[in-house]
């Protein structure tokens, strides 16, 4: 019976998907052959059109699995530049190539992280389930996310959170909710981190379990992340300073310095 | 309250509403737990409303008043869209336009009909008239609810509470938006003959004020906002039935504050 339901579920599935093509964001992406995971030339952004560009003619390139941190004073455009990465900002020009394509919307290789996540304060959710959330990436419609449990636990040894799986998210400090969310993104898959101040709600623990959690020898991440604080940035490869709307190379590395140490 | 509960199911016409309000209660609770979560209590009373004019011109001109309905909420979902894209105007005040614009259509219509009467069971719900015919409609509905539901239901769930994850994701949001204002609409439809146009909001609002009030995540809201329009708006038909005098709808919407007041109150 329960093969029978399956057979029809997938049957289905497979239907609507090829009658809504445009919907299915589980769509795996093709994996090119690749050695940087961003290339950025001449971008100017503009937030609204006719606005004044937030920042002109950057150009920069990241490795694979290079941890790169952004460096500026507040309202220098790192936020901005980070979220046109992830495909939330249309207005650009220049050119974008992240893991060889253009950036838009529902691509699982890529994650971003918000300073302040605006998570709906009234939906009762409980950490496991956040994080399980990682796994909508891969599906399709129809299909439900719990059989990832290995994943899940995984990422949840990874950032210690192991004993807080039943708690309701709204109940986590700053720190827990920002490590729940970089262990969706590790359930998500992705290969680039966006990172925007990630530090800024970590107290000492926290802080020492998201830093092991980025910088482990071996991990397949490619990291770039926005800080204001220059002392942040100690651990990365690669520096990149905004000021004035303008974009400069602080300090560069070959960029595989963490992988395969 | 037992005998009465005993000889009111010895009745075609109570078992019929009984149905009906099961069927309705499903499909309103389960939608009523996103509108909640999702803080969407104002848009769902407009939906609600509007639909009011629909159903009239629709009763007029001799087609069926479900149909009416549906494009008169249509209307109104787009209206609200279309004035809050325009410089100036808030979701929220295009939310009170089109809902006091769409009602007032609706009393526009039945005047022009010069049969106020024929409109009251419209306006105030009429359960004790439920048809089979009625409650195969309803059927429908609340199916094709429950299988829209089911069908985007770990997108809206993303969506509801990360939003902008479910857009990096390429979820959609804003077409999940709209979905659930289209099933809004359907299941107040369903719903208007129960408990009529001005209390059909209820219906979707108060079990599921409650639910949120117990459950732990969307599925335990979900369960306990059913258990609580079914349970309540059977206590509220039973109250009806004892009473004569008071209407059904008032009387199920009465009903179904009754569980909001004890969780309250034991919460508290």
């Amino acid at each position: 019976m329960s093969q029978n339901t399956s057979h029809w579920r997938k049957l289905f599935s497979g239907a609507f998907n090829n009658l809504f093509p445009a919907v299915p964001y589980a769509a795996s992406e093709i994996h090119h052959s690749e050695y940087l995971a961003a290339e950025i030339k001449n971008l100017t952004v503009n937030i609204r059109p006719q606005s004044l560009p937030v920042f002109s003619n950057v150009n920069f390139e990241i490795p694979l699995y290079c941890k790169t941190a952004l460096i500026g004073p507040n309202g220098s455009g790192k936020s901005t530049l980070l979220k046109t990465l992830a495909g939330l900002i249309p207005n650009y020009s220049g050119e974008i190539k992240l893991f060889g394509s253009e950036p838009r919307l529902g691509r699982s290789r890529i994650a971003y992280l918000a300073q302040s996540p605006q998570l709906n304060p009234d939906f009762p959710l409980q950490l496991k389930r956040l994080v399980q959330m990682g796994t909508y990436a891969h599906h399709g419609w129809f299909e439900e996310c719990n059989h990832a449990d290995e994943k899940v636990a995984s990422a949840l040894k990874l950032l210690e959170l192991e004993d807080l799986v039943d708690r309701s998210v709204h109940n986590l400090s700053g720190g827990q909710l920002q490590r729940g969310l970089l262990a969706r993104a590790a359930v998500q898959g992705a290969e680039l981190l966006l990172l925007d101040e990630p530090y800024a709600a970590l107290d000492t623990k926290s802080r020492d379990i998201v830093e092991n959690f980025l910088f482990q020898k071996n991990n397949s991440f490619t990291v770039i992340m926005a800080t204001h604080d220059r002392a942040d940035s100690q651990r990365f490869d690669r520096i990149l300073e905004m000021r004035d709307g303008s974009l400069k190379i602080v300090h560069a590395c070959t960029g595989h310095k963490n992988h395969h140490a | 309250m037992l005998n009465t509960l005993f000889s009111a199911l010895q009745e075609d016409f109570f078992l019929r509403a009984l149905l009906a309000l099961f069927l309705c209660g499903i499909s309103a609770a389960c939608l009523g737990s996103y509108i909640i979560l999702r803080r969407m209590a104002f848009i769902s009373t407009a939906m609600t409303h509007s639909i009011l004019p629909g159903v009239v011109l629709a009763i007029l001109l001799g087609f069926s008043a479900y149909w009416g309905a549906l494009i008169a909420a249509l209307l109104t979902a787009a209206g609200i869209a279309w004035i809050s894209s325009r410089k100036g105007t808030s979701e929220d005040s295009a939310i009170g336009v089109m809902l006091s614009v769409m009602f007032a259509l609706g009393i526009a219509f039945m005047g022009l009909s010069h049969s106020w009467r024929d409109f009251t069971g419209l306006l105030f719900g009429s359960i004790v008239s439920v048809s089979t015919e009625d409650i195969a409609v309803i059927l429908g509905t609340t199916l094709i609810v429950l299988f829209c539901l089911r069908l985007v239901h770990k997108e809206l769930e993303l969506a509801s509470f990360d939003e902008e994850y479910a857009q990096l994701l390429g979820a959609r949001p804003a077409m999940l938006r709209s979905v659930l204002l289209i099933l809004i609409a359907l299941a107040a439809v369903a719903s208007v003959r129960l408990v009529g146009a001005l209390l059909t909001t209820a219906l979707f609002i108060i079990p599921s004020t409650t639910g949120v009030l117990i459950g732990k995540n969307l599925k335990e809201v979900m369960f306990w906002s059913v258990v609580c329009a079914c349970g309540g708006g059977t206590i509220g038909l039973i109250l009806s039935y004892s009473f004569q005098g008071i209407p059904a709808g008032a009387a199920i919407v009465l009903g179904c504050a009754v569980p909001y007041l004890i969780v309250r109150i034991k919460n508290n």
